[in-house]
């Protein structure tokens, strides 16, 4: 299962996919995975930093979308205070 | 004396009991947006508690609960730490033990405290160069000794 994790003053948003069921078509997996995409560039849009998170792997900063990423946390753009 | 006493009580329980009763029935008022308001915080502080816990080692959650602070090393500068508050201020950073400065770095839109601890961990781990350089940066002490004064 892949993961997207918003961060915003509701705590965090999420979308959820099954890559297994992606690779074989399954219409909501494509569904799940296309609305997580639109969401990723959408707040990369609005300046927000993505990060993929790995059980036992450092974090990774990213540009583009990955859905075999076992999770993506999204953090919203930052400033200087 | 003391019939004034319970007279005056029983009437402020007597007022108490009415506040509340119409404050129950008016299901549109601001009460009830008051309440929709603290319940959608406690949500929010809890999913983002969640996220937190998932974040960190068994360690490194010990050490936030214990001292209040999460220590993040750095990824590129040999001895340096990064001390992230748990409950909002600024990031101290130590290197060889000694406080070498305080960076201030802020979310554009508010977010419980719980999350912004995990985004500066994950900005100081995946991206230390642009979270330095997008921080201000202050001499350490210096915000705690001015808050002092206060």
């Amino acid at each position: 299962m892949g993961m997207l994790r918003v961060m915003s003053r509701r705590g965090d948003d999420r979308v959820t996919w099954d890559l297994q069921k992606v690779e074989v078509g399954d219409p909501e997996a494509l569904a799940a995975i296309r609305e997580a995409e639109r969401i990723f560039h959408e707040e990369r849009a609005r300046g927000a930093t993505a990060f993929k998170v790995e059980t036992g792997k450092p974090s990774q900063r990213i540009e583009q979308f990955d859905q075999a990423a076992e999770q993506i946390v999204i953090v919203p753009r930052v400033v200087g205070g | 004396m003391w019939e004034s006493l319970s007279l005056l009580l029983g009437i402020w329980l007597l007022f108490l009991l009415i506040a509340i009763y119409y404050l129950s029935q008016s299901s549109d008022s601001s009460v009830g947006r008051w309440r929709d308001s603290v319940s959608e915080h406690l949500s929010a502080e809890s999913r983002a508690r969640a996220l937190l816990r998932e974040m960190l080692t068994e360690a490194q959650y010990q050490q936030l609960i214990k001292f209040g602070y999460l220590e993040v090393n750095s990824p590129s500068i040999e001895h340096r730490i990064y001390r992230i508050p748990g409950a909002g201020g600024l990031v101290k950073v130590y290197e060889r033990g000694c406080a070498i400065m305080e960076l201030c770095l802020q979310p554009t839109e508010p977010l419980p405290d719980a999350d912004v601890v995990v985004m500066h961990k994950l900005m100081i781990e995946a991206n230390e160069q642009e979270y330095l350089q997008k921080a201000n940066h202050f001499a350490p002490g210096i915000i705690s000794l001015r808050c002092q004064h206060l």
